[in-house]
């Protein structure tokens, strides 16, 4: 189990942090929004998270708080990138579509431009020997894993809720929503802005997790990985950026005996699974279920 | 009767096109007031105007003495103002209960948070919204088909549970939008009666658009008749019935 751990832990943690920031996609798409704007949020929350523990302005902090750094360092994150989304997400949520996805993209863009270039995010460099919370990698499945649980009963709650019943019918008609009473704006920025803490709080998490911090961490390619989590898992079920994420991240590891024919794979994987299944797994097994009760009456359940 | 909803030399203008036109009307606390007109006439673009989905050109539209122009829709429903649309705007991916929680919205005030922790008033609110739900629901028919997605629903059934869904907003006043459209005799008699019941078991006031002349007749306290955006004349159907001005519209001058 050691040896098991030794050499796959890092990678069963990575799998529990990428399906966390598929969820950061799929609460703005719960509301029908198309936000590309994740891997910006997570750069800051772990830069955020990098400077509290490593400049030397934080050196106080860190004496008198010892471990206690980390969570404050997660809360600075979530609280930062809150305030930053709201202000982000009030202007750039008033386009809709593939215009709000370029408006995303142009925000991670943006972030990461500034923090290759100011000296407090360590330019080009980054920031690197990050304090470690655990002694081995796998050990850090005890803060993403609580904050995964959470995030699942979170979802789980939001979906039979008025708050989230207000994002579903926002993502299935803006106007008719408007029209029943609901405040288009408010909830497609309160959706944002929930994306926008967790991925924060993600990135704030995986910054002692990847030991160095630069602004490699949070580029355009991350946006469209975990879209395609929430793609191909399915949007529209709580479990779809789960199953997504933890199997999009771990086939091009799976594949690795295949060398350099497992890009190549992991391309074919994504363009079959958004021809043919088009709600997602999720959505696949849904449908299947509903085949088999009723075209064949299997596993009906009696009234 | 005191006015409820009162539109004063209402415009609305697409380009050139005058859509609707200085139109004045006044609608009673518990009428059930008709609006019918030829194609085009601007029966749609009035509602619209009315629950804020178009903004007005110019004039004035108040409600209960306050002005709704110029807000937004869901100000305007929050106020009690529900309506149905004619091409039929469903939330077709929610299922035919969650249609009708979903507009339970401005009656309801559970956050994110409170939601989230459960807190006992969001449970209390939450029971009461699945109550009301499965009430309308067993109201317009339907209760045996509730987790189903509205979009798997004939025609007439998206219809009925249009009316349920503005119904669940708690409205003083429904506007509905051709709700017998594809609709045949027998249900459109059927419709009537249900307008009316409804009308007197919630104390609504209701606006209807419908083409039918006959269910109109019947049904309607009062009409107001349109033609190329502009009220012709606004009665008792047995007086819209002979003027002269509605005639030539419908069935051209002589």
């Amino acid at each position: 189990m050691d040896q098991f751990l030794q050499n796959y832990g890092f990678l069963l943690v990575t799998l529990v942090q990428q399906s966390l920031l598929a969820y950061s996609l799929y609460f703005p798409l719960m509301a029908g929004q198309l936000s590309l704007a994740s891997p910006g949020f997570y750069a800051l929350g772990g830069y955020i998270a990098a400077i509290m523990a490593t400049a030397e302005y934080f050196a106080p902090w860190r004496d008198a708080l010892g471990w206690g750094i980390f969570p404050l360092g997660w809360l600075a994150a979530g609280i930062i990138s809150g305030i930053l989304a709201l202000l982000v997400g009030i202007p750039a949520l008033r386009l809709r579509g593939i215009y709000l996805a370029l408006a995303t993209i142009a925000f991670v863009e943006i972030l990461r431009v500034i923090c290759l270039n100011l000296a407090i995010t360590g330019g080009a460099i980054g920031i690197f020997g990050i304090p470690q919370l655990f002694e081995s990698r796998w050990s850090y499945i005890w803060t993403f894993g609580p904050l995964l649980l959470l995030i699942l009963c979170f979802s789980y709650r939001l979906d039979r809720s008025r708050v989230g019943r207000a994002f579903k019918a926002i993502r299935e008609d803006e106007l008719a929503a408007d029209a029943m009473g609901i405040n288009p704006t408010r909830y497609k920025v309160l959706a944002f802005v929930i994306g926008a803490v967790l991925a924060g709080v993600v990135g704030a998490m995986s910054a002692p997790f990847l030991n160095t911090w630069n602004a490699r961490q949070g580029t355009f390619d991350a946006s469209i990985a975990y879209l395609a989590y929430v793609l191909i898992g399915g949007s529209r079920s709580m479990w779809g950026p789960l199953l997504g994420g933890i199997m999009l991240s771990a086939l091009p590891e799976i594949l690795r005996p295949l060398k350099d024919a497992r890009l190549i794979i992991n391309g074919l994987v994504l363009v079959f699974a958004s021809i043919y299944l088009p709600q997602g797994i999720v959505g696949a097994v849904g449908s299947i279920r509903n085949f088999t009760t009723q075209t064949l009456g299997i596993g009906r359940s009696e009234k | 009767m005191t006015v409820l909803l009162e539109a004063e030399r209402l415009c609305r203008n697409f380009g050139g096109l005058k859509a609707v036109n200085e139109v004045t009307f006044q609608v009673m606390e518990g009428e059930i007031f008709g609006l019918i007109g030829p194609n085009g006439a601007g029966k749609t673009t009035l509602f619209n105007l009315m629950t804020g989905l178009t903004p007005v050109s110019s004039g004035v539209l108040r409600y209960r003495g306050n002005i709704l122009t110029g807000l937004p829709p869901h100000r305007i429903a929050a106020q009690g103002i529900g309506r149905t649309f004619q091409n039929i705007r469903l939330f077709k991916g929610l299922s035919a209960l969650e249609n009708i929680k979903v507009s339970q919205h401005v009656t309801t005030k559970s956050g994110l948070l409170s939601g989230f922790f459960g807190t006992p008033s969001s449970r209390v609110e939450e029971k009461r919204v699945e109550e009301k739900a499965w009430e309308l629901l067993a109201l317009v028919g339907l209760s045996d088909r509730a987790a189903e997605l509205a979009a798997n629903f004939s025609y007439g059934d998206q219809r009925r549970l249009e009316i349920a869904r503005a119904l669940a907003l708690d409205p003083k006043i429904v506007l509905l939008d051709e709700p017998a459209a594809g609709m045949n005799s027998s249900e459109k008699q059927g419709l009537s009666e249900f307008i009316r019941a409804i009308r007197d078991r919630f104390k609504l006031t209701v606006l209807l658009i419908e083409h039918h002349v006959p269910l109109v007749m019947n049904l309607c306290d009062r009409i107001a008749v349109l033609n190329f955006g502009e009220l012709i004349t606004v009665g008792e159907p047995a007086e819209v019935q002979k003027n002269r001005d509605v005639i030539e519209a419908y069935l051209g001058a002589e």
